[in-house]
Formats: C-alpha cells, structure tokens, sequence
C-alpha cells in the first residue's frame, strides 16, 4: 500500500497538471485527447477501437451516465474522501480519462485550478485521495454506438470548498 | 458528427422574434422549445454577420470572420476547427466570436482553465454579448454560482434589463440567477428573482421554470405554492420530477393518499425515461431512482404496511 501510494504521489509530482494541454498551434486530433504515456498509463488498459475512434461521453446522447445513477457515485466519495483540516483550499480538480467498450478507465489525468479559474496545486493530500479514488471505480457506463461499444472521454470535476468537496460534476 | 456551434446576439433576436410569432399563432410552450432548441443546433446559427462588420467599415474583422465560413461542416474538437479560429484571430485579435467558438471543446471537455482564459478573451472584446453566455457555462458546467451571477448582473446593467436566454435557450438568465442565488443559499432571494421573471408579460416558460420554483417553494416550506407551481409545470413539461415533488408537497400537507399516488406516478414517468435532461450535466432538482424509492418507503412508513396492497389511506391521519 504504501509503495503504491508513493508511487502516486511521484507520479502526481510529475505530471502536475493536466498532460493534454497543448499549446494552439500544436493540437492533437481533438480538443482534450489523451495519448499513451508508458511512463504513467497502465499497459494493461486497452481501448476496444482505435484512437481515432474515441468519443466524447455526450456524443451518444446520453448525457454523464453512472453506474447505480450519480447518487452512487456520490456516496462512494462521500464515504471515502477524508477531509484534511490542514487543506482548505479552494476551486475545481478535474480528472479525466478514457472508458472502453468493456466499461474500464485508464490513463487518467489530473487539471487544477483556483476560484478564479486560474491554474494552481492543491495540497497532495486531497488530490492523491480523488486520483486513487477515481482510480478505484472499476466500472464505468458501457457506451454504445450503432450497437457497437464505443470508448469515449469522460471526466470528473470536484468542486472544492475550503478543503472538501461541495460538488461534483457533470 | 452533430457540430453545436454557440451564439449570442443573433440567438437573443431570433428568440424575441420567435416568441413574438408564437405568441400571435398561440403555439404550445412545448413546441416553441423544440423549434428553438432545433434552431440554436444549427451550425449556420453560429456564423456572425460579416456583412455587418464591412458595412461599418471594420475590414479586418470582416476578413476574420470571413475565415470562419470555412468552419463549416468540422467537429468543433477538431484540430482543423481550432486552426482556423487561430488564423481568423490572427487577422484581427479582437474578434470575441473565435474566441467563444474555441473554447467551446474546452468547455465540453472540462479544461475550465483554457475555456476561461478564452471567454475572459471574448468578454473582453464583447461583453454585451458574450458576457450572458460565460455566466451560462459557469453556472451548468461548473457551478460556479457566485460567477453565474456576477456575469449575468453586470450583463443586466449593460444591457438594460435585456438579458435573453441561456445557450441551450431553455432558461431565461434570470431564472438561471435564481437557482443560482438558490443555490449559494439565498433561497427567498432566487424565488424572488424566478416570480418576477415569469409574471413578466413577454416571459415564456422554459421547460423546467416552474419545477425549480415548486422545488424552492418546498424548501421554504411553502407547499401551497409548490402545487400551484407544479400544475404549470405539468402545462409546459410532465415528468417525473414534477411527480415526485407533487408528492412531497403532498405529504408535507398530510394528504397522504394523493401523495402516494403522485409518488407512484412519478416512479412510472422515471421508468418511462420522462425525466429532466441535460446532455452534458445533472441539473439541480433533478431527481434519482433512489429518491423516489426512498419516498415511497417513507410513505409506507407514515401510511402504514396496507398502502403497498391499495388500501385507501384516510387523509390527515
């Protein structure tokens, strides 16, 4: 446990913000793709398709789908997010990642910034516990697409209020 | 792949002009939404007027609009979408729609940094027309309510009073201030702000107006009020959710009956899938399998093992 948690945090230490971020003139196929990194991804997540083939989550006209509705998905972070008394920041910590036509998540990355929109870090201690939290959902909504399954982008975003979560989205 | 490109001003005009038309012919509520919603997904809706800019003279944004026609039939993800957006920008750097327009994949995507860096941009260069649109995106993609209300309070004094809709065109911006106020815990301040936006006379229903206000009304303990609100609701839009706080405000009065029988409407509407719908967000209000499963079990409780088996249940017990 605790090699895995240092593990994280180095990890967290080294991306730091969201990896996708691209400057304009140096765009990726989409907006927000999020292309394999071996130092950081699971080799063991595979898409079902290709990479050209990655959708959004709203493309299917679903709206943000959860597995037992959202409520479930509120609870599973109520019960387990532990407020740090220390960590009062505040603003939004989003982690967005790829689900594939099986239902699983890989290659999440992680974008922060503070009431004002602006790009900061969170104390380690709050966004290690959402990263391993979101992480930890081992199953997510199976998408489909003319009857075929897709894989897609889907995102959390933690609206944070001195230190816990007043919100999460979409 | 469906393009969803984003406006303003024509979006305001088209629909004050359409209210006007539907109010002459008496068009269901309904109906008006569908015809708007369909209109404000029209990738041509998207496009300024660049006819508009020549006729005043300012060229270079002419040209820079001009770029954007080549918009025209790319996924607004797309690198080849955002490429043009940065060659209309780099012939006039001011031109707040290609801002707008880019920072839409980053809205979608839930980059909140680059999409405000972007709209900051276009409020910049045009605030009466972009400011509405920013406060909208705070309020359904990040619920930022405090932000949602000062985008669209400083929009009202620009403007004088004419505010116009959200993106989606479901909500007049006062009655997104509302919830908003609602939400940051000014509740009697966002009933205010919704009672007097719908007895405005031009003001027409959007599909859940009258659902948000019954939802307040209940909060504030005002069940009266609340089924008054949801008799309208179920004018504009019937779905579960009117169902289930039908039943609350029911329950809340102690006419159990009905509110068990509200409340085993509003669980049939949710598994027909009549439900509130965002396509990219949960709205607040909206409601869950699990809050109607836990009604009922209330009702169970106050009512007695016999209500499960359709035993009439006396009022007021």
């Amino acid at each position: 446990m605790k090699t895995r948690l240092l593990s994280i945090s180095l990890f967290l230490l080294l991306i730091g913000c969201d990896q996708t971020k691209n400057k304009d003139q140096d765009y990726l196929r989409w907006i927000g793709d999020i292309p394999f990194d071996e130092k950081m991804d699971d080799q063991e997540f595979k898409l079902c398709n290709t990479e050209a083939q990655v959708l959004q989550y709203f493309n299917m006209e679903k709206g943000a789908v959860f597995i037992g509705e959202k409520p479930n998905l509120l609870n599973f972070f109520q019960d387990n997010f532990r407020v740090e008394p220390t960590a009062k920041q505040s603003g939004w910590i989003r982690i967005r990642f790829i689900v594939n036509c099986e239902g699983k998540a890989g290659r999440h990355r992680m974008l922060q910034a503070d009431e004002d929109f602006k790009e900061t870090m969170f104390s380690s201690s709050i966004t290690e516990q959402l990263f391993n939290l979101t992480k930890e959902i081992e199953i997510w909504p199976i998408l489909e697409r003319y009857e075929k399954g897709v894989d897609y982008y889907f995102y959390l975003t933690f609206k944070m209020k001195d230190g816990q979560i007043e919100e999460i989205l979409p | 792949m469906i393009l969803k490109r984003d406006k303003k001003q024509e979006t305001r005009s088209m629909t004050k002009n359409l209210v006007s038309i539907f109010e002459r012919v008496s068009i269901k509520p309904i109906l008006l939404f569908s015809l708007l919603l369909a209109l404000f997904s029209l990738p041509s809706s998207a496009q300024p007027n660049c006819e508009l800019f020549k006729s005043q003279g300012n060229l270079k944004k002419a040209e820079a609009c001009e770029k954007c026609y080549e918009l025209k039939g790319l996924y607004q993800f797309s690198k080849e979408f955002q490429t043009i957006l940065d060659e209309a920008l780099e012939i006039d750097s001011t031109f707040a729609y290609a801002y707008r327009a880019k920072s839409v994949a980053y809205l979608k995507s839930g980059d909140f940094i680059r999409w405000k860096e972007l709209m900051d941009k276009a409020v910049e260069y045009d605030p009466e027309g972009m400011l509405g649109y920013r406060g909208w995106c705070r309020y359904q993609f990040f619920r930022d309510y405090e932000g949602a209300i000062s985008d669209i309070e400083e929009l009202d004094r620009l403007v004088d009073g004419k505010i116009g809709y959200s993106a989606t065109g479901e909500y007049h911006l006062n009655i997104a201030k509302g919830i908003c106020y609602s939400q940051i815990g000014q509740i009697e301040k966002g009933i205010e702000i919704i009672e007097k936006q719908i007895r405005e006379q031009k003001h027409f229903a959007g599909l859940y107006d009258y659902l948000h206000l019954a939802a307040l009304y209940i909060e504030t303990h005002q069940y009266e009020k609340a089924l008054e609100a949801l008799k309208q609701q179920e004018e504009e839009y019937d779905m579960s959710e009117s169902a289930y706080y039908q039943s609350l405000a029911l329950l809340e009065l102690g006419r159990k009956e009905e509110a068990w029988e509200w409340a085993n409407i509003a669980s049939q509407k949710y598994d027909e899938g009549r439900r509130m719908h965002d396509g990219y967000t949960h709205p607040p209000h909206k409601i869950y399998r699990k809050d109607i499963d836990e009604l009922i079990g209330k009702l169970q409780i106050v009512n007695g093992p016999s209500t499960s088996s359709g035993t009439k249940i006396e009022d007021g017990d």
